[in-house]
């Protein structure tokens, strides 16, 4: 999951960054308004998280301008602003959500993780795709009684695919969603964290749950639904 | 609790039972004394009219009260009596009434007398010395005529019944008038101060969120009018402090936030990911929590000047020499962003507080070297007449318009805003400017179709002026 954060204080953009990136996320950083817009039309985000008293151009603009060019991105306001005409107001532009600073870095987390899941049209906190179990709330893998042990990054991977399970889903897709604009786009990273996830899915059953569409990308399926290109 | 009300009615009812008591006992006394005129005229009557009727036959008195109009003199309705004593003291003749009894006998004629008559009732009596009239000439001239006294006493008890009957009309009067007066007053007053009371119900409605309310004029009793101005004033003067102070936590609450949660996530981070935590976290928890410190600080001054309580003694200070020092501070940041500065200041003396002017001084400073162009020019010129000492500070404002300029100092201020680097919280302004007002000085700004921001604080120059 790829979130955006605009904010303009560098040390609240520092923690941000920290906590996102250590949940898993892919996170891109931007410094006021002018730069927030321009990456949120850039990239395909899950979650924006966007500041509303930003240099150069305010949050409410920035969300009103992505929502008039038809951008449906899951934004967050997270700002000083408390009263509830401001709340209000905030929704009122398009907002998903709403968070007063100081916040609990907990519930941000847990808000971010809603709007994702939000974004796949699922409600449910546990995603099962044949055996395996993926519990979105507890970040946790199993693979019919055995615990898999993923890396953050490897979780998002698996995640994103479990919230598109049975669709095909591109290296692009993946790329645009799991990392951020710190790795390198001509990497292989992408089919070299498909190929670690496989093996350790692998361990705990023989059935392959994610299956190649050579030329197309991967989708994550029980084995009866797989198409005979694999 | 002293209620007016009841004070009013109480001192009301008191005067009004005073009064009444007083007109009451006149008017009775008055009517007795009319009462017993009246029948002291008519006792003389009767005196007059049995002197008149006595006659005198060979040293024989007779006096003919057969007429009906002396029935009362008869002993079938005895309610008048006489008797006539010859000058030796012998009674002469009386009336039947008396029934053969004596009258007793005032002392001095002409003056009706109060007496006790042989029925045992009281009465009144006169007295009248006269000479009857001589029956057919029977005695010759030189001869003198006898002199008699005649009393006439009338029976009181229809007097004493229509003084009681006037006393007890006076009294049940009197009942009747401090009765209604008793339900009236009350009831008068209450309506009378209605007003009062229902300006107490209006303030009493009145709280920290409603006061915007005003007390009506329209239609007022003449005496509340200057009540109710007063009231109202101190309504906008409670408002006005109120608002200050609601504007105060409100300003102060929402720029804490901000340094608050880069606070929090910084220690949440640390706490979460101890891994994670940079060379650095320390400094930066210090910078925030002076970052925060100088918000409260400068904020807790604004308030304190817009209550006049931080300007100090007024000394004589150097104004000239203030302001080449206060440059000091900044020189550095001047030099580094190629600022070229165009000095026009001289020495005067004027009294200011050297603390307050420095801080107004260094704000425009502060302002000229970080907001002024790179290598653009700043003008500093210090001005001064026979009446006042005129400092200006001007500089190139990139992007600022002329909306901009009045809100200049408004607190928290900012264009687009947005913080700066944690340097700039929009106080530096209003603080400059609340300072001039406290020192009795005016800071303005004004932006010329160049975009040149000139700021001119004036203060006054006594010293010339003398």
């Amino acid at each position: 999951m790829r979130v955006l954060v605009v904010e303009d204080s560098a040390r609240l953009q520092r923690s941000l960054g920290t906590a996102l990136r250590k949940s898993g996320y892919a996170v891109d950083l931007a410094g006021d308004g002018e730069e927030g817009l321009w990456l949120a039309e850039s990239h395909d985000y899950d979650v924006i998280i966007l500041d509303i008293m930003l240099p150069k151009r305010d949050g409410l603009s920035v969300l009103t301008t992505l929502r008039e060019h038809g951008k449906t991105t899951h934004v967050l306001l997270l700002t000083a602003r408390d009263t509830v005409p401001d709340r209000v107001k905030g929704l009122r532009a398009g907002a998903d959500d709403y968070l007063i600073k100081p916040f609990d870095l907990e519930e941000l987390l847990a808000r971010v993780q809603s709007l994702c899941r939000r974004a796949y049209g699922s409600k449910q906190a546990v995603i099962k795709v044949g055996d395996m179990e993926l519990d979105t709330l507890g970040r946790r893998v199993k693979r019919g009684r055995y615990p898999i042990d993923l890396t953050a990054r490897e979780y998002l991977l698996l995640e994103y695919l479990a919230r598109r399970r049975g669709q095909v889903v591109t290296r692009a897709e993946i790329e645009e969603h799991i990392y951020d604009g710190q790795v390198d786009p001509m990497s292989n990273v992408v089919d070299s964290a498909i190929c670690s996830v496989r093996k350790k899915l692998a361990v705990a059953g023989d059935e392959p749950l994610i299956h190649t569409r050579r030329g197309l990308g991967y989708a994550l399926d029980q084995a009866a639904a797989e198409a005979p290109t694999t | 609790m002293i209620s007016i009300r009841r004070q009013l009615t109480r001192e009301m009812l008191v005067a009004f039972f005073v009064l009444l008591s007083g007109a009451l006992v006149a008017v009775y006394f008055a009517a007795r004394d009319e009462l017993i005129e009246q029948f002291d005229d008519s006792l003389r009557a009767k005196v007059l009219a049995i002197s008149s009727l006595t006659s005198n036959e060979g040293g024989r008195f007779q006096v003919d009260v057969r007429d009906r109009f002396f029935r009362s003199f008869h002993k079938d309705n005895p309610e008048d009596y006489f008797e006539i004593w010859s000058a030796t003291g012998e009674a002469v003749a009386r009336s039947d009434s008396l029934g053969g009894a004596d009258l007793p006998q005032p002392d001095r004629p002409g003056r009706p007398r109060r007496v006790r008559l042989p029925n045992g009732h009281t009465g009144r009596a006169l007295l009248l010395k006269f000479s009857p009239a001589q029956e057919s000439g029977e005695h010759g001239e030189g001869e003198t005529k006898p002199v008699l006294q005649l009393v006439v006493a009338s029976d009181g008890e229809s007097l004493a019944e229509a003084l009681t009957e006037l006393l007890s009309i006076g009294a049940a009067s009197g009942v009747l008038l401090a009765g209604t007066m008793l339900w009236l007053i009350p009831r008068v007053l209450k309506r009378g101060l209605q007003p009062l009371a229902l300006l107490g119900e209006q303030a009493a409605g009145i709280d920290a969120d409603t006061l915007t309310t005003r007390f009506p004029t329209v239609g007022l009793a003449a005496e509340l009018q200057p009540i109710v101005s007063r009231l109202n004033e101190l309504l906008a003067r409670l408002e006005i402090s109120f608002e200050r102070e609601r504007r105060f936590s409100a300003d102060l609450a929402h720029e804490l936030r901000t340094p608050l949660a880069e606070l929090r996530s910084l220690a949440e981070c640390a706490i979460k990911w101890p891994e994670s935590r940079e060379a650095g976290a320390d400094q930066e928890v210090l910078a925030v929590a002076m970052q925060m410190q100088t918000i409260v600080t400068n904020l807790l001054m604004l308030a304190r000047s817009e209550h006049r309580q931080a300007v100090g003694p007024l000394v004589p200070v150097d104004i000239g020499l203030l302001v080449e020092d206060a440059w000091q501070s900044y020189r550095t940041l001047a030099e580094e962003r190629g600022l070229k500065v165009r000095w026009e200041v001289a020495s005067v003396i004027i009294p200011a507080d050297a603390g307050l002017l420095r801080s107004i001084v260094g704000n425009l400073f502060e302002n000229a070297a970080d907001y002024a162009p790179s290598g653009s020019e700043v003008r500093v010129r210090l001005e001064h007449n026979a009446t006042e000492v005129v400092l200006r500070v001007a500089n190139h404002a990139e992007g600022l318009d002329p909306a901009d300029v009045a809100k200049l100092f408004d607190r928290f201020w900012r264009k687009e805003e947005a913080r700066t680097g944690g340097r700039h919280f929009g106080l530096g302004l209003p603080l400059a400017r609340m300072f001039a007002q406290a020192m009795g000085w005016t800071l303005t700004a004004a932006l010329d179709g160049q975009n040149q921001l000139e700021f001119t604080l004036v203060g006054p120059n006594p010293a010339k002026a003398n």
